[in-house]
């Protein structure tokens, strides 16, 4: 991603609050890195209208993969772990096919319960001493949108020959910038295939739908999935997780880590704490090592 | 024929498995069977004053299948099928099953449905006889599938219907048993349903259907994968004897859990043989071993199969399976005819035919859930007073599992007569009747060496 990248660091810069500064963060066991974005202060509209300030943290710039995610289940952080992590409860080693067969390597990590998704945030905590969760539904919907004006997505190439947002009327602009359900011959792609939005974000839009946490404890997955319609794949598309998500989980209780049944659950995470000014950046330990 | 889902309510969602209380399969099933609409009439019933007598349902084997198995007997009738008895080789085993449980009925107002005081909860390796002894109609057979045989052989003996998870045997001595006590079930009238969930698959039911109608033309052959990561340990804690130890990871030993081509794969195998409409295949050849498990406690089970199965007039089956960490997944199924493909994305789920005419079929209904049809069907068969019986096609899907398993062992290309012929026994003695001591055991971390394995 050079280009559009360092286009967008340049817009980004340009972008009210947009002082801080992007950073990557080595992920313990796991050779991929995150690459982490500022997300501007901004306003958002909740579902009844009102308006909320936001903004002041960063976001992945893609959905977590199973390169970052494996790391955490397998226990590839190794057998030494600083304080903390291993209190970290871990996922089971699902029996399901997880990724059912959409592909591994740069994938979006999938059928992922919210408490996995939480953990991994936790044990990235304990590793860092940074704090890193899921996001709000509003800091979610703030990232999606990334200043565009209505509940959809903005491209990464504001003035450029790719369509510059998704209407939310036809699929117009969509292909630009999500993997959904006419275009996606139902699986998911490699994360960061497809245009990021104006806050340098990839496949805010469709690929795997993404976890934000909720009031009521339960979360919600955002943005659709590669499995939706184009109408079901905006800022606003929410889905409240239900029983049939995991039906097909044999065992009881069912498992709370993978869901049997929701191949289109991921999520990307949000931290909250900035980076050391001139904290040099870790060596990425080998993952040869036990 | 497809099931109706509805909208859960709040509570229902709060109570995850809560969701399956009425949404109802059994008309699907039943249909598919051939059965009379029974259920409404029951469920009229159940309300009035001729209320069905209640089915009492034993619990053998407490862990999460079984626990979920439980559930699922609850929920075939409207209240009328209750757990009578648990039992585990292991207290804690057991007790964490009947709290989930007890708690799991009391969020959906149906405590009625279990009746398992303490007086019918048994631990140890008997355990499974007092269940079967306590009166229990129907037993779900859902322990360690070493103990399989000794466990459906008794409970047939003792006259009660079975729902049998796979695999069924572990070894050839074994499944023969099996496949006795299923001759025997047939005699008695008693119902057997098989844990192969797949056949009871609303969509692979009306793909098979399909190909057996010829959509596909002559099966020419079959691939399966089962591409999965490792599964989980149990470490070692104080106090835990060899026995224990073993048993809380019997997944990982081969003469407990019958190695993954058995215990795990064995859909894949399961769902080639029901493509070949349960023909045996004239041989196997494999290959397999163990590349990423290292360590004190990483047992003595392969991590990869690769099978070639020949069946009678050059058709081929191949199927592969693997537990690697960090790799590709997948768990598909592909069939291939003289007229057109089948394809199964069974998570997807995806199940679609194409005829190399151009012609293509797509399943579009809503499916169903296929542990909860298992159940169904086995209650409805007995109220039916019609049993069903799948022993003959389980016990020979579990044999091509053992089949394509001896042939990665060996080395050797091995006939359906050889492996039929085998008398091999993987466990201890004591397996026999199902009991062991706790104790030292001796075990090994060697995998067989192709070449030096002899098939027995």
């Amino acid at each position: 991603m050079g280009e559009p990248l360092s286009l967008l660091l340049a817009l980004v810069a340009a972008l009210p609050g947009g002082g801080a500064e992007p950073f990557q963060q080595v992920v313990p066991g796991a050779r991929a890195k995150l690459e982490m974005m500022p997300i501007p202060a901004g306003t958002v509209r909740d579902a009844g209208g009102e308006e909320h300030a936001v903004g002041g943290y960063w976001m992945a710039t893609t959905e977590i993969t199973w390169d970052l995610f494996d790391a955490f289940v397998l226990g590839q952080d190794g057998p030494d772990l600083p304080p903390g992590v291993d209190a970290v409860a871990r996922p089971s080693k699902p029996y399901i096919t997880a990724d059912r067969g959409f592909g591994r390597e740069g994938y979006p990590a999938l059928s992922i319960g919210l408490p996995a998704a939480q953990a991994f945030c936790d044990w990235l905590s304990a590793h860092t001493g940074r704090t890193w969760r899921l996001p709000s539904a509003l800091e979610w919907q703030h990232a999606a949108v990334a200043g565009d004006e209505g509940p959809w997505h903005g491209s990464g190439a504001p003035s450029a020959d790719v369509p510059r947002a998704y209407d939310g009327r036809s699929v117009v602009g969509l292909d630009a910038v999500a993997w959904f359900r006419d275009v996606a011959e139902r699986r998911t792609h490699p994360v960061a295939s497809l245009a990021p939005n104006r806050f340098g974000l990839h496949d805010m839009l469709g690929n795997v739908a993404e976890w934000a946490t909720s009031a009521d404890g339960k979360g919600r997955l955002f943005g659709g999935s590669y499995q939706d319609r184009a109408e079901d794949v905006t800022a606003r598309s929410e889905k409240r997780p239900t029983a049939v998500w995991n039906a097909s989980d044999p065992n009881l209780p069912k498992s709370r880590w993978w869901l049997a049944d929701a191949p289109f659950a991921g999520f990307r995470v949000l931290c909250e704490t900035a980076p050391a000014a001139d904290a040099p950046l870790p060596a990425n330990p080998s993952p040869e090592q036990p | 024929m497809a099931s109706k889902h509805r909208t859960p309510s709040a509570r229902e969602q709060l109570l995850e498995p809560g969701y399956g209380v009425d949404r109802r399969t059994l008309l699907g099933g039943g249909l598919a069977l051939g059965l009379p609409l029974l259920f409404p009439r029951s469920l009229r019933a159940a309300q009035g004053d001729a209320a069905p007598r209640p089915l009492k349902v034993g619990l053998v084997g407490c862990g999460g299948r079984g626990t979920g198995a439980a559930w699922q007997a609850m929920h075939a009738e409207a209240g009328s099928v209750v757990l009578w008895a648990m039992g585990d080789v292991f207290a804690d085993r057991l007790e964490s099953s009947r709290s989930y449980l007890e708690g799991a009925l009391l969020e959906e107002g149906n405590s009625a449905r279990m009746d398992v005081p303490e007086e019918r909860r048994f631990t140890g390796f008997e355990s499974f006889r007092a269940v079967i002894d306590s009166g229990v109609d129907i037993v779900l057979l859902t322990a360690i599938p070493a103990f399989r045989p000794a466990h459906i052989t008794y409970a047939v003996e003792k006259g009660c219907h079975v729902f049998c998870e796979k695999p069924m045997a572990v070894d050839v001595p074994g499944l023969r048993r099996v496949e006795a006590a299923a001759a025997r079930a047939k005699e008695k009238g008693l119902s057997l349903v098989s844990g192969y969930c797949w056949r009871y698959n609303e969509r692979h039911r009306e793909l098979f259907q399909r190909v057996h109608s010829g959509a596909i033309g002559d099966l020419q052959a079959v691939y399966t994968n089962y591409y999965a990561g490792p599964l989980g340990t149990r470490p070692r804690q104080e106090g835990w004897s060899d026995t224990e130890w073993i048993l809380r990871n019997w997944h990982h030993f081969r003469w407990l859990s019958g190695d993954h081509l058995v215990e795990q794969a064995i859909h894949s195998v399961d769902k080639q043989s029901w493509a070949f409409a349960d023909r045996a295949p004239l041989r196997a050849i494999a290959v397999g071993g163990c590349q990423t498990r290292k360590g004190s406690e990483k047992g003595d089970t392969f991590d990869h199969f690769a099978v070639v199965y020949e069946y009678e007039g050059g058709a081929r089956a191949f199927c592969n399976a693997r537990q690697w960490p960090n790799s590709y997944g997948e768990n598909n199924d592909f069939l291939y005819g003289s007229k057109g493909r089948a394809t199964i994305e069974n998570w997807a789920p995806y199940h679609a035919i194409e005829t190399y005419g151009g012609d293509t079929w797509v399943y579009e209904g809503e499916g169903n859930d296929m542990y909860q049809q298992e159940l169904d069907e086995l209650v409805a068969s007995i109220r039916a007073g019609k049993p069903v019986n799948d022993g003959e096609w389980m016990c020979r899907s579990n044999l091509l599992g053992i089949l394509g398993r001896e042939a990665a062992y060996t080395g050797r290309a091995i006939t359906w007569e050889e492996i039929l012929n085998s008398e091999r026994k993987l466990g201890p003695p004591g397996m026999d009747d199902g009991v062991l001591e706790f104790g030292a055991f001796a075990h090994s971390f060697d995998e067989p060496v192709p070449g030096e394995y002899k098939l027995l």
